[in-house]
């Protein structure tokens, strides 16, 4: 299983989360971008612990970071990793990340690299 | 809070408080796409535009509402907003000069954490309590010779920004 990032067809510019129009060349009107895997290794560019999650959540602390990946490409994931340092090389895997009425949802968890 | 032109604001015995600038910016909802994720670029923008339109410099703010709907927030705008350097707002917050005696008092009213953050009533709510300080009308909460005002209200996490200057018409 992999996360998806999205590839315009007339530039090449790459995106994640999806959009609706290309950030780059704004020519992209209908949609027309190629889905590919986003790599997994990246450097931690910043952190955070979330003390108030929601509901479902059953952890009184959800360690949070952003991630930029070895395309450059920025993805927001959960850690697991003890002690986070700036800058450090992390690991992504694709788990469940939540389970609520609606399902399961996966997203990218970082360990140490 | 009304609004009115200022030939009918003369009529008025009240003291008159102008609107003199207004600045409003957008920054990507996509946190994670900011270069520096602690920056606040939305509202450096709008704070600059509103601050250029009534010709002040953040130095002259005598009163301000600034939007902490997260507690981290007001000290992240108290530099946006040029009234501290960037990396230094909870410094001054330490120091004591965002407090009502301090260089620049800032949310005199108690702040959405302290007030109350009803959303899309929380903008005339910031521009409330700056008319009430800049009347001279706030009691017990008053900054001493207030005649400038500034808020800084925001969505999201600084997705779409307005700025209002506010200033007495002695």
């Amino acid at each position: 299983m992999d996360i998806l990032g999205y590839k315009c067809k007339k530039c090449g510019q790459l995106h994640y989360p999806y959009r609706m129009v290309c950030k780059k060349c704004g020519e992209n009107e209908h949609n027309e971008f190629d889905a590919v895997p986003l790599p997994r290794k990246g450097k931690l560019v910043t952190f955070t612990f979330l003390h108030n999650p929601p509901a479902d959540f059953m952890v009184v602390k959800l360690p949070l970071g952003i991630v930029e990946l070895d395309n450059g490409i920025r993805i927001t994931g959960q850690l697991k990793i003890p002690n986070p340092k700036l800058g450090m090389a992390v690991q992504g895997e694709v788990e469940v990340v939540r389970e609520s009425g609606d399902g399961k949802n996966y997203g990218m968890v970082f360990y140490p690299a | 809070m009304i609004l009115a032109s200022k030939e009918v604001a003369d009529k008025i015995k009240r003291p008159k408080i102008r609107l003199a600038g207004v600045g409003q910016a957008t920054d990507t909802h996509c946190v994670q796409e900011r270069e520096n994720p602690t920056d606040l670029l939305a509202v450096r923008r709008a704070a600059e535009q509103s601050m250029k339109m009534a010709g002040i410099k953040p130095s002259d703010v005598n009163v301000a509402e600034l939007h902490d709907a997260f507690t981290i927030l007001e000290i992240v705008e108290s530099e946006e907003v040029g009234f501290f350097k960037k990396g230094e707002g909870h410094k001054a917050l330490e120091r004591g000069d965002t407090k009502l005696t301090g260089k620049i008092p800032v949310n005199t009213s108690g702040g959405l954490k302290g007030k109350g953050h009803p959303v899309g009533a929380t903008g005339i709510g910031q521009a409330h309590e700056i008319v009430t300080q800049l009347r001279g009308e706030a009691k017990k909460r008053q900054v001493k010779d207030a005649k400038i005002g500034f808020t800084c209200n925001f969505g999201g996490f600084g997705n779409n920004v307005v700025c209002l200057t506010f200033v007495r018409e002695d």
